[in-house]
């Protein structure tokens, strides 16, 4: 499988994906899928010059990526980053063939509750996570190899949805 | 496997550690200690300690500063020598190269790698162009 990390970071790419995730997961590539970024060739520069030179980096919007996903070489070995759970599940939709999401960083911001130390949410996240629970896809937490693991399953969602007024 | 040791003022070396971990995920044999309420020769005494706690493993200390107390203290619990060594100037760059490169490369070389990654870090960053 040459997509080896699905991962939602609302920090993209930064040094838990360049240094801790690709010291384990040695991929070839990063692909950044962001609308906004894609469109804007500043910032794309800026988040391109963050990844060592030994690791490829594509950003594009959601639905180059999805073409760029779904062709794939097997052989390469990719790491895929999102913003949020809206963008992975567009992604799926668009037919794009994930084993596993990562929810590796969604930070905190206003009216989101906390589920781990570094995953809030909100009822849009909840809502997107969902469908992609719903499309066979299991999410789990983890902020970098090594830590434990959290299962974001249907029960965690409803759990934390409880909580909200 | 090469033991770190960061030895600094303050809480600087027990943050680095801790922000090598968030960046890393949990890493063994790479400790902070601090200076802050101890005497030269009381730290010292504790990077001995530390140093010969683990005799199988060679150790890399990361000091703050050249010429600070922990400085000091490090030379004074002679630690520079055949398995242990000292660098000075600690930043994050050269933590997050030591614990890639240290089960691979030996003591002899992996010092002189890490001063080079720590410099290259140093930078003066000047915008980016448009397009």
């Amino acid at each position: 499988m040459s997509l080896i990390l699905a991962r939602i970071d609302d920090r993209l790419i930064h040094g838990q994906v360049t240094v801790g995730w690709s010291r384990i997961l040695q991929p070839d590539q990063i692909v950044l899928c962001n609308d906004t970024i894609a469109a804007d060739p500043w910032q794309s520069k800026i988040y391109k010059s963050a990844v060592p030179p030994d690791i490829d980096v594509s950003i594009l919007n959601k639905e180059s990526a999805a073409v760029f996903l779904n062709n794939l070489p097997l052989e390469c070995k990719t790491i895929l980053l999102v913003e949020n759970p809206e963008d992975m599940f567009d992604l799926v939709r668009r037919g794009v063939k994930i084993d596993e999401v990562n929810a590796g960083g969604m930070h905190h911001s206003n009216s989101k509750y906390e589920m781990f130390e570094y995953v809030y949410v909100n009822r849009t996240d909840i809502a997107y996570l969902r469908r992609i629970l719903n499309s066979g896809i299991p999410v789990n937490a983890q902020s970098v190899p090594g830590v434990k693991i959290h299962t974001i399953d249907k029960l965690a969602l409803d759990a934390i949805e409880s909580i909200m007024p | 496997m090469i033991n770190g040791l960061v030895v600094t003022h303050g809480e600087l070396g027990v943050e680095l550690v801790s922000v090598v971990e968030m960046i890393m995920g949990p890493v063994s044999g790479l400790t902070g200690r601090s200076n802050s309420g101890k005497s030269v020769s009381e730290l010292a005494d504790e990077i001995k300690e530390l140093i010969s706690s683990d005799n199988d493993c060679d150790t890399i200390l990361f000091i703050d500063d050249f010429g600070g107390s922990c400085a000091n203290a490090a030379q004074l619990a002679g630690a520079a020598g055949s398995s242990t060594r000292i660098l000075t100037g600690v930043n994050l760059a050269m933590l997050l190269d030591f614990v890639t490169w240290r089960e691979t490369m030996p003591i002899d070389e992996l010092p002189r790698r890490l001063v080079e990654k720590g410099r290259q870090a140093i930078t003066s960053m000047g915008p980016v162009q448009e397009g």
